[in-house]
């Protein structure tokens, strides 16, 4: 693992994200910032993939279950080969292959189609015990939001991977502690979330968000016999654009043409 | 055209908070997007509600609160709303006939860019499908404002379509009442009957300008209400005009052109309809006005479809 070059590429998907959503004119800057550094460590060096064949049935696989997060795992997948990067521009362009949410029928490398917050985790779920069913090795990735903890469906999915003993299986919290309405504390709280997991039954572990190696670690080491793993990411929504950290007013928003040019600088973009 | 516009969104949460003062058994149940309901969360924090992002228990709670006497407002994006949770709203509150308002918010193509996920193109038809709901799709803000105060006098369960938070034109509606059930004629001529809803009513005004420069005319009916259909309207004015044509913002199964449709069918089979829509697609991400011409509902396009159906029928 080279981590110069892994920090690298963070810097170049985030300044992508940023030139996306500005050209887009529309999309969610905070929630895929937070994201950057778990796919990066995910598609670079965790994952078994062949991005020149985005369907090979042996590949390890992701649920992007917070869909809105995309332009990141867009670009991501942009730079490791599954399509032109010139494409990224199109995003939410009519005939686009880069859809306003993940669609799997348009984009190569989208394992399953997501946007509708809450329904990813069962479909991991599923795919987890399908490789089960078919003695298969690959392993199941699916990222959640916080707030997109709240929706039912995701505890009822909770509560099938940890029946069906899927150790095959690692859900990623991208724990930004923030949603639309403002903090997740205020809205509708998580309360302990470790200790919650863990009185689930999952193999917890903790994580920050933003440490490529430490993620990596996390990904890598087996879980413990028969337990899905639960990987709580501290991570910190709108990371690397100072003015849009911590701010739930970035959740939705569009950076103007100045924003869009001050962003890029502060990620080391030239102009 | 009046030149004035604005969103049928900030239209309702300005009606709402307005209803909000004169009811104070108004509550409302958010879904994490609580600036739906504008202002009323901030003036009446004790009758402001939010589950968190969790669409299902927001109908769940909502049917609660109405057991106590409430009135209940709850909105999201009206897929989450419909089709996420729509046996939350067909047990919870559509078989007792609750007086709950579900508020579907983005419908038809005002937030495209999101992509298929978020655009509503068979809400209509969820909500349809459930006995007991009435259905209302505004032209636009004004109408938007006066569809809110009448929900709030109409005792039951309502769903209410909205758009995003884009400013649109005002059409003639504006000067006309609204009555929950009453379609309302926007346009005279002999040739064709067009029906139109929510944002469909725009360009169905426009295309009957079209026709008219070219000799054909069009009466246009906004039908705002999609059920109960104003069926007095329909046989009336279709025991005169032969040629009937729907246009929705929405699949043409299940909405507004399925009502019409089989309404005609067993009432007045003597005459011609074309329903326009979206025909067995799915949304796809793209601007407004780009997805109405991918869907041939631009003004443009209507006029010509309308003509062609005239010509070729
Ligand atoms: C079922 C559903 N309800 C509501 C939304 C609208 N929505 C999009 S993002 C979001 C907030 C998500 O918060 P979180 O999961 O914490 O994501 P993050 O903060 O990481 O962006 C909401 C409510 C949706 N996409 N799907």
């Amino acid at each position: 693992m080279n981590l110069k070059h892994l920090q690298d590429i963070c810097a170049t998907v985030r300044r992508d994200i940023i030139t996306m959503i500005g050209k887009a004119n529309s999309g969610h800057p905070g929630g895929s910032l937070s994201l950057v550094e778990i796919l990066v460590s995910l598609y670079y060096e965790v994952m078994n993939i062949k991005p020149e064949d985005p369907q090979w049935e042996d590949r390890d696989r992701l649920v992007l279950s917070k869909g809105h997060g995309c332009p990141a795992l867009y670009s991501v997948l942009a730079h490791r080969g599954y399509f032109e990067k010139d494409k990224l521009i199109t995003l939410r362009k009519l005939g686009s292959i880069l859809q306003g949410h993940p669609d799997m029928k348009k984009t190569p490398g989208i394992d399953a189609s997501t946007g509708s917050l809450g329904q990813g985790l069962s479909v991991a779920a599923g795919m987890a015990l399908g490789a089960k069913l078919k003695n298969k090795n690959y392993k199941i990735f699916c990222i959640i939001g916080d707030g997109e903890m709240q929706e039912g469906q995701i505890w009822e999915a909770m509560m099938a991977s940890i029946h069906y003993k899927l150790d095959n299986l690692t859900i990623i919290l991208d724990h930004n502690r923030l949603q639309i309405d403002g903090p997740n504390d205020a809205v509708m709280s998580l309360g302990h979330i470790t200790e919650r997991m863990k009185a689930f039954g999952f193999d917890v572990c903790e994580v920050d968000g933003h440490d490529i190696e430490a993620l990596i670690n996390t990904f890598c080491r087996p879980s413990s016999q028969g337990k899905p793993k639960f990987v709580i990411a501290n991570t910190v929504k709108g990371k690397g654009v100072s003015f849009m950290e911590n701010q739930v007013g970035w959740h939705g928003k569009t950076p103007n043409a100045e924003e869009v040019k001050k962003a890029l600088i502060e990620l080391g973009g030239e102009i | 055209m009046n030149e004035q516009k604005k969103s049928t969104r900030s239209s309702f949460a300005e009606a709402l908070v307005e209803m909000g003062y004169k009811n104070k058994n108004i509550v409302t149940v958010a879904a994490d997007s609580a600036s739906r309901y504008g202002d009323f969360v901030k003036k009446f924090p004790e009758r402001s509600f939010n589950v968190g992002i969790a669409e299902q228990t927001m109908i769940g709670v909502a049917a609660g609160l109405a057991l106590s006497g409430k009135i209940p407002v709850v909105t999201s994006y009206a897929n989450f709303l419909t089709f996420r949770a729509i046996e939350q709203v067909r047990v919870d509150i559509a078989t007792s006939g609750l007086n709950v308002k579900l508020i579907g918010t983005d419908t038809g193509f005002s937030s495209a860019w999101l992509g298929f996920t978020h655009l509503a193109l068979e809400d209509m038809a969820a909500v349809r499908a459930v006995p007991n709901i009435a259905i209302i799709d505004p032209a636009d803000a004004a109408e938007a404002y006066k569809a809110t105060e009448a929900i709030f006098k109409y005792e039951g369960p309502v769903y209410m379509r909205l758009r995003g938070r884009k400013e649109e034109p005002l059409l003639p509606v504006a000067e006309k009442s609204f009555e929950i059930g009453k379609g309302q004629i926007l346009a005279e001529g002999g040739d064709v009957l067009i029906v139109a809803c929510g944002g469909a009513v725009y360009d169905s005004l426009k295309a009957a300008e079209i026709l008219q420069s070219k000799g054909m005319h069009a009466t246009v009916v906004n039908m705002a209400t999609i059920r109960p259909l104003d069926e007095e309207l329909l046989m009336k004015l279709t025991s005169s005009i032969k040629h009937i044509v729907t246009v929705e913002h929405h699949n043409i199964t299940g909405g507004l052109g399925s009502a019409v449709a089989e309404f005609l069918a067993e009432n007045n089979p003597d005459v011609r309809l074309m329903r326009l829509g979206v025909k067995n697609r799915f949304g796809t991400a793209g601007s407004e006005d780009m997805l109405k011409k991918e869907f041939g509902l631009d003004s443009e396009s209507l006029g010509s479809r309308v003509e062609r159906f005239l010509k070729d029928y």
